[in-house]
């Protein structure tokens, strides 16, 4: 009974694991198969990496979605910092409404959001494109950016910026010098989820895409009618190892800040 | 406020300013709507460039009826070129969206076959370039279900349970249903749809997958025994699998035929035109073919086919059995009727 108790959590942890990351495996695995389906294995290659670099519209796509992704990103810090700072100090009738009414677009489904901009960016005069999409996107991002820092504004100590301010600071010192740094990572990581909003939306972005503005997941989404080659994979692979990197660089990176204070504390 | 005001109006009349010079001569590009990777970069974009010096932006849907709601809610603006199937190009051209065709640039139009000529989506062949042809056909392991298939009807036999895969796609597959029945494929009178339903039913033990974009996976891996699909699904499942069989059902032909259209607010027109010429070259016309693996369309390029074309009996469909092949018209409101019945027959 005991033994037992002891032996549920490595499996329980197997299982999870593989079945996050067996289908990203695959997705790599197949990058190198020389056949167009993926069902069967049909030797290794790397035709599909040298057809990607090859191809053009693939490069512009990403393109796209990157510039997107950073207008939009930048907007949403901008916008959703400003709002939970000004928010967290405000006093007025109906504020809990208003700040309802802010974070709502993350539970409206996103058919809506993007029918709704069709509307009202035609209604306008607007015309569909990168614009409309950087309005699109940053409206949908600036909640992620709101809570995340209401949130650590929340568990902040308002003496801090009193006693800036007892000091002489200006209220734009102020929050340069000491609310800024407070809620650092609170708005870096707010933008970190409205990267991944923005780069993997694909029901607004079809919505309010121009003739010009075709971003990533419009175009893999559409070669279901060409079929999906192993080009798909290969630009996921790619993509997973540009992560990967990422994430161990920062994580050598914080290590080594961790390592070099205990150094620091030590005579 | 006013010096606002008035900094933008000077900035809008820059900009009509510069708009009307640029009509002279139209800028190097051209904006083209489509699915991804259905005009191929490297054997038409870039040559098409290196030629002319025009850039096109390729913009995609993931299908026909998402494309004609976007077309519908900007009225086409800002896009030249759309490729999509015949029954939306209809749809296209009986809202008056998209523009005649000025044959006086396309001296290639005559390399198109007759076939493709006159049908009902543009009976005057004045709208609309066909770019490949399109026929759903039945392709089986014999090995594996042990006897003939000849027509649509076979897939109903019981020693296929659970043993066939299908396109996810109500109107060609009711509209098979109903040619088994002795019906046309654009029936919506509710009785006789009602009586497809019900022989629909009878085939839902023997589905074992609904593909629309994969379905020749299950065939190539051997999951299935019978596959209906598309052309270019039947030529790759027949790529991994050669000792698959095609079938040309019995009971007649479906077809479908892609084509291109110039938005009737296009604001390339005549870049539109020297892509469409581009495209009819023979020379051309034969990559279309050999990458995506749909008929060829396209009368002089004929002879210069690649050798699959002459092998696969998917890509040389015999000419008697095209010649009474159907066609899918866009049906509107009864649209729906379809789409009820495929719901309750996937949840059956």
């Amino acid at each position: 009974m005991r033994k037992r108790r002891v032996a549920f959590p490595p499996i329980y942890l197997a299982i999870v694991l593989v079945l996050m990351y067996l289908p990203i495996l695959m997705v790599v695995l197949y990058s190198f198969n020389d056949s167009r389906t993926s069902a069967t294995w049909a030797g290794f290659t790397t035709q599909w990496y040298e057809k990607l670099f090859r191809n053009q519209s693939m490069g512009q796509a990403l393109l796209n979605s990157m510039q997107l992704a950073g207008w939009s990103v930048a907007a949403s810090a901008i916008i959703g910092t400003l709002g939970a700072v000004g928010m967290s100090k405000a006093r007025f009738r109906g504020k809990g409404a208003v700040e309802t009414a802010t974070t709502l677009p993350i539970m409206i489904p996103e058919i809506i959001l993007g029918i709704a901009y069709l509307a009202i960016f035609t209604a306008i005069g607007l015309p569909l494109g990168m614009p409309a999409l950087v309005i699109a996107h940053t409206t949908f991002c600036v909640p992620y950016v709101y809570i995340i820092v209401k949130g650590r504004l929340v568990g902040a100590d308002p003496a801090l910026e009193e006693a800036a301010r007892d000091l002489g600071a200006s209220s734009l010192r102020v929050f340069f010098t000491v609310t800024l740094p407070l809620i650092l990572p609170a708005v870096l990581s707010g933008m970190l989820l409205s990267l991944a909003m923005s780069l993997d939306d694909l029901v607004i972005s079809f919505f309010v895409s121009g003739p010009t503005s075709t971003t990533l997941p419009l175009k893999i989404y559409s070669g279901l009618k060409t079929g999906v080659t192993p080009e798909i994979n290969a630009l996921c692979t790619l993509m997973l190892g540009t992560v990967f990197l990422l994430v161990a660089f920062s994580q050598l990176m914080s290590a080594k800040r961790v390592k070099s204070e205990f150094k620091g504390g030590t005579p | 406020m006013k010096k606002l005001l008035s900094i933008l109006l000077s900035a809008a009349l820059l900009i009509a300013l510069a708009a009307t010079v640029c009509a002279e001569e139209e800028p190097k590009m051209l904006n083209v709507f489509t699915w991804d990777e259905y005009i191929d970069y490297d054997t038409i974009l870039a040559p098409f460039f290196e030629e002319t010096g025009i850039r096109v932006n390729y913009s995609t849907f993931g299908s026909n009826e998402e494309m004609l709601a976007k077309m519908e809610a900007t009225g086409g603006e800002g896009y030249d070129l759309v490729l999509a199937s015949d029954y939306v190009l209809d749809a296209l051209r009986l809202q008056g969206l998209i523009q005649p065709l000025d044959k006086s640039k396309l001296p290639n139009f005559v390399n198109i076959k007759d076939a493709c000529l006159g049908q009902y989506y543009d009976p005057d062949s004045a709208f609309v370039v066909p770019y490949v042809i399109g026929t759903p056909l039945i392709v089986y392991d014999p090995v594996m279900t042990g006897f003939e298939i000849t027509g649509i009807e076979d897939l109903w036999n019981p020693a296929l349970k659970d043993n066939v895969v299908i396109i996810d796609d109500a109107r060609v597959v009711i509209a098979h249903v109903l040619k088994t029945m002795g019906h046309s494929f654009n029936t919506a009178d509710p009785d006789i749809l009602a009586q497809a339903a019900e022989k629909l039913s009878g085939l839902r033990p023997n589905i074992r997958v609904f593909d629309y974009d994969t379905p020749h996976v299950a065939m190539a891996s051997g999951e299935t025994a019978a596959g209906f699909m598309f052309t270019p699904q039947v030529v790759w499942a027949r790529m991994d699998r050669p000792d698959l069989q095609v079938v040309y059902p019995k009971e007649g032909l479906g077809i479908g035929i892609d084509g291109l259209v110039i938005s009737a607010k296009a604001p390339h027109p005549g870049n539109a035109h020297l892509l469409l010429d581009f495209l009819l070259r023979p020379e051309i016309a034969l990559e279309i073919a050999a990458v995506q693996l749909y008929s060829n369309a396209n009368e002089a390029a004929e002879s210069m086919l690649p050798e699959i074309f002459l092998t696969e009996p998917s890509l040389n469909v015999p000419a008697e059995s095209l010649a009474d092949a159907e066609f899918l018209q866009f049906l509107g409101e009864d649209e729906a009727l379809y789409q009820d019945i495929w719901l309750t027959f996937k949840q059956q």
